[in-house]
């Protein structure tokens, strides 16, 4: 079995809210991600998912307990976690003068890639992605789709072991959706530990070997989909899902 | 820091910037066009305007309601003579005739309504007069020489409209002319009057300047040269600056730059970089612009001005100016990161132009020295220190000083311009944190800071338009109203616990004695620090002598003491050993919070040479409360420190010898470790 890449211990995190006040907005979460493994956060809007993700990627600053990625701790060693950890959210956006190449070049640059191997991980990636016809022309001119495998490429540039999906598939169609389902599944091949957050019960179903449903901050279940099955006593995910929110069953 | 991550986010930076048509067009092509083009256009159109001013034809009418009176016949020779005389001084003031057009003033019957003529232009100036006073005493004078003039002068009355052009010309030249006649006719009769020589002979002026042209051209540049440097640096940085944080929080690609492996400190230095590479580059193309203007004779340099710099003044100043251009570009990626939009970073940038400005301006002003309080405001006192570079006078303390705290100042906004990459205010709705939500007393030590420096910039202010101006009473009455006030505003805004925060506890009762070795041990201590700084930094006697006079010389005993020793020792350490010393005592380790208060204090006595002595007392104060966990002592000590001070001042036979003895100093310092040994509290309640 493939050695934990992230672990998370005991994480909270409060905001501060003028008309609000103090908002838990992630509550005492653990779990753990391994390498060739996706592990889904899957839970609503406002259900804690992206602050548990960028909690992980260093951008927020924990309020209570931990978390690993490869043994560096985010709050001690934000740069490590860092650089082996590649984030892709439908928030992160490109740099719309870069072309494909020069934004890939730069992403490797930035997250310290070996200097004598950067051109030719980014032609691999280029090739990789399907890019070659579009490296030389400016993000802006490219389709959403490009730009999304321009975005994904960028996200795995620098070769880390961990990536975070943080709800990708939002504002894309069909097509575009399945084609990153596709490329994460490909990067779960490569022996990833990938962290993948959605709010779409099929998403979570089709791609992720274990699920953690998540609600007002606190994770309420955790094990893969059979697990779920059987302690719910229900087949699909969506009921699943209701059964851990709610309380309610809704087979009739 | 990682060479290689932070050339690489500068290019990307740059990039970005060329890769921007607008903004190069915009920014950086136009202004480069506009600026020397809108100077070539101004001096044009002033050259045209004095022109048309000097060649056009202007109409008067002289109202003589009363021809016969002698007042009149004295009027109308004034006017003729005036009008005689009005072409050759036409253009300025005592100027000599020139060559130039003549000024031509056509009379014109005077008509019923004047107001209404001069609005519609049909007339440019109305004269009229009336009768003067009564007539003078004195002797027989030749009255076919000076006609009536001085005995019942008559008063000319000029009626124009200031808001014509050509009307308000018209009247220039005629009263230039009238006043020139006033002055030959006065001339003319002091000499009918037996007057023997002439009158300009009276006082004879000659007027010998020793300052070289470069010295007098340096003046002149050093005045312009920061304000200048500034403007160009801020105009240039603003176009990266905006992109720099606001703009990519505006796209999505800040949160993208913050899951990478780049550190924090190397976004910001990069973002740094860039900002001043752009100021740099924009500022270099626009001077070299205007020099190639210049040379082409499109556009003529001001006056007296050279423009040409000593290549070791050159350096001195390019050195110099390098801790002003972090400032510049460290504060516009202050606001940058402080704004959510672009637009926001935008309107943002104005007040800080207006402030930079503001302060680059201040070399302008007379009497500014770098031997002053001026060297402790950033930018300001480069462009002082620029100013007596190019007059060849080298400062070199004030300049490292200058320097220092200008840098300094840099350091803090590019620290402080790190902090705001603190990812909760960048990327969550929430800026707030439990101290915010809280307030009160939970907010007071992340608000201190700015309440100090706030007070600071009105005292600085204060010192040094009004300070030394007025009765010493009044000025440190004003001075502890100030403290007082600000201390009685933070408590209750923040609600703060008097008791604690004041330290209003009972001292261990060493303290007492503790005071009483300690404050004459300190006074020993400062004279020593003031010989010490005056090594670097040599007192002028002007200065010990205007000390001497504010210490109150002549005021009785008693006022000496209420306003010299009682009232610092209270509002003083109210403000300082209480509000200050609270609100920063959780945020700084001992010796941090032993050294930042008790120098701030210094600080405080704006002016420069009284800054390293009394940033000593504020240590040992400091040190007192922080010993004793009672701020009583430590009034006590500043109460006796300002009374022996007073003393040592004012009684000769306890005057410090004139040379220093090493071993009192080595004395005073034991006796400050007793002191201090002595006011150790007993118990853990105190200062915590």
């Amino acid at each position: 079995m493939s050695t934990v890449q992230v672990e998370v211990q005991s994480l909270s995190k409060n905001f501060f809210d003028q008309s609000r006040g103090e908002v838990k907005a992630v509550q005492e979460v653990n779990f753990e991600c391994r390498g060739s493994e996706i592990f889904g956060l899957l839970g609503a809007n406002g259900a804690g998912k992206t602050t548990t993700l960028r909690m992980i990627s260093t951008v927020l600053q924990p309020t209570a307990g931990t978390a690993r990625v490869l043994g560096h701790d985010v709050v001690s060693d934000p740069v490590e976690v860092r650089r082996n950890l590649g984030f892709y959210s439908a928030s992160t956006a490109l740099y719309p003068r870069l072309t494909a190449r020069e934004t890939l070049t730069l992403f490797a640059r930035v997250n310290k890639y070996p200097a004598e191997r950067t051109r030719s991980r980014v032609e691999e990636m280029i090739e990789r992605f399907g890019l070659g016809d579009y490296a030389g022309a400016r993000i802006e001119k490219l389709s959403s789709g490009m730009k999304q495998k321009v975005s994904i490429a960028r996200t795995v540039v620098h070769d880390p072991p961990v990536l975070i999906f943080d709800e990708p598939t939002v504002g894309l169609d069909v097509l575009n959706a399945l084609d990153l389902q596709k490329a994460i599944q490909e990067l779960r091949e490569d022996g990833k530990a990938i962290l993948f957050s959605t709010h779409i019960m099929s998403e979570a179903e089709r791609l992720c070997d274990r699920i953690a449903i998540i609600d007002k901050g606190r994770i309420r279940a955790c094990d893969d989909l059979e697990g779920l099955r059987a302690a719910t006593s229900q087949h699909y995910l969506e009921d699943i899902f209701v059964h851990y929110v709610t309380g309610n069953d809704t087979t009739a | 820091m990682n060479r290689r991550t932070v050339t690489a986010l500068v290019i990307n930076d740059l990039r970005q910037l060329a890769r921007n048509p607008r903004v190069l067009v915009f920014a950086v092509a136009l202004p480069l066009v506009l600026w020397p083009l809108m100077w070539f256009l101004t001096s044009l159109t002033t050259e045209r305007r004095q022109e048309r001013i000097e060649s056009r034809t202007y109409r008067y009418a002289v109202a003589d309601p009363d021809a016969g009176a002698a007042e009149a016949a004295d009027a109308r020779m004034w006017l003729e003579r005036a009008m005689a005389v009005i072409g050759d001084d036409g253009r300025a003031d005592n100027a000599e005739p020139t060559d130039g057009p003549a000024v031509r003033f056509e009379r014109v019957e005077a008509p019923d309504d004047v107001a209404a003529a001069l609005d519609e232009e049909r007339l440019h100036v109305h004269v009229a007069w009336e009768a003067g006073g009564e007539d003078l005493p004195g002797e027989e004078v030749d009255r076919e020489t000076v006609g009536n003039a001085g005995r019942s002068a008559p008063r000319i009355v000029l009626s124009y409209r200031a808001d014509l052009d050509a009307s308000d010309s018209a009247e220039g030249f005629l009263r230039r002319a009238l006043e020139r006649t006033r002055t030959e006719l006065r001339e003319q009769r002091l000499a009918a009057a037996g007057f023997a020589s002439a009158p300009a002979d009276l006082l004879p002026l000659q007027r010998i300047e020793t300052a070289s042209e470069e010295q007098t051209s340096g003046l002149l540049l050093g005045r312009l040269l920061t304000a200048i440097i500034v403007m160009m640096m801020l105009a240039g940085g603003s176009i990266v600056a905006t992109d720099a944080l606001a703009g990519e929080k505006e796209r999505g690609t800040l949160e993208t730059l913050l899951t990478t492996a780049a550190s924090r400190v190397e976004i910001v230095t990069a973002k740094n970089l860039s900002i001043l590479a752009v100021a740099f580059a924009t500022s270099v193309l626009n001077i070299v612009n205007i020099v190639v203007w210049m040379q082409l004779d499109l556009i003529a340099a001001p006056a007296g001005l050279k423009l040409a710099i000593p290549v070791g003044a050159g350096l001195l100043l390019l050195l110099l100016y390098v801790p002003a251009a972090v400032l510049l570009s460290s504060s516009l990626l202050l606001v940058s990161g402080r704004s959510k939009t672009y637009k926001e970073a935008q309107l943002l940038f104005a007040p800080v132009m207006l402030v930079a400005m503001a302060v680059a301006a201040i070399p302008v002003l007379p009497g500014v020295e770098l031997r002053s309080a001026i060297v402790l405001l950033p930018i300001a006192n480069l462009g002082v220190a620029a100013r007596e570079i190019l007059t060849g006078d080298y400062d070199w303390p004030l300049l490292a000083a200058a320097w220092a705290v200008t840098g300094g100042a840099a350091a803090l906004l590019a620290r402080a311009s790190l902090r705001t990459l603190s990812a909760e205010k960048l990327i969550t709705a929430s800026e707030l944190d439990a101290a915010d939500l809280a307030g009160g007393p939970a907010l007071f030590p992340r608000r201190v800071a700015r309440w100090f420096a706030v007070l600071w910039a009105l005292l600085l202010v204060w010192q040094l338009n009004i300070g030394g101006g007025i009765d010493s009473r009044l000025l440190i009455s004003i001075n502890m109203a100030l403290f007082g006030a600000a201390a009685w505003l933070m408590i209750s805004r923040y609600r703060l616990p008097v008791r604690e925060t004041l330290s209003l506890r009972v001292p261990p009762p060493g303290a007492w004695l503790g005071v009483l070795i300690g404050a004459p041990a300190g006074l020993v201590l400062a004279d020593g620090i003031v010989r010490l700084a005056s090594l670097a930094m040599p007192i002028p006697e002007a200065w010990i002598e205007a000390m001497a006079e504010n210490m109150g010389a002549g005021l009785p005993l008693w006022q000496m003491l209420i306003f010299f020793s009682l009232m610092p020792a209270l509002f003083e350490e109210i403000a300082f050993r209480g509000v200050l010393l609270h609100g920063l005592k959780n945020r700084l380790t001992t010796v941090q919070l032993v050294l930042v208060a008790g120098i701030a204090f210094g600080f405080f006595h704006v002016d420069l040479f009284r800054i390293p002595p009394t940033s000593l007392l504020g240590v040992f104060l400091v040190v007192t409360v922080v010993r004793s966990g009672s701020i009583f002592p430590a009034m006590a000590w500043h109460g006796l420190h300002n009374a022996l001070a007073l003393g040592s001042a004012r009684v000769e036979q306890i005057a410090l010898p004139e040379q220093p003895i090493w071993w009192h100093y080595v004395l005073a310092a034991l006796a400050i470790l007793l002191a201090f040994r002595l006011m150790k509290r007993r118990t853990r309640a105190a200062f915590s």
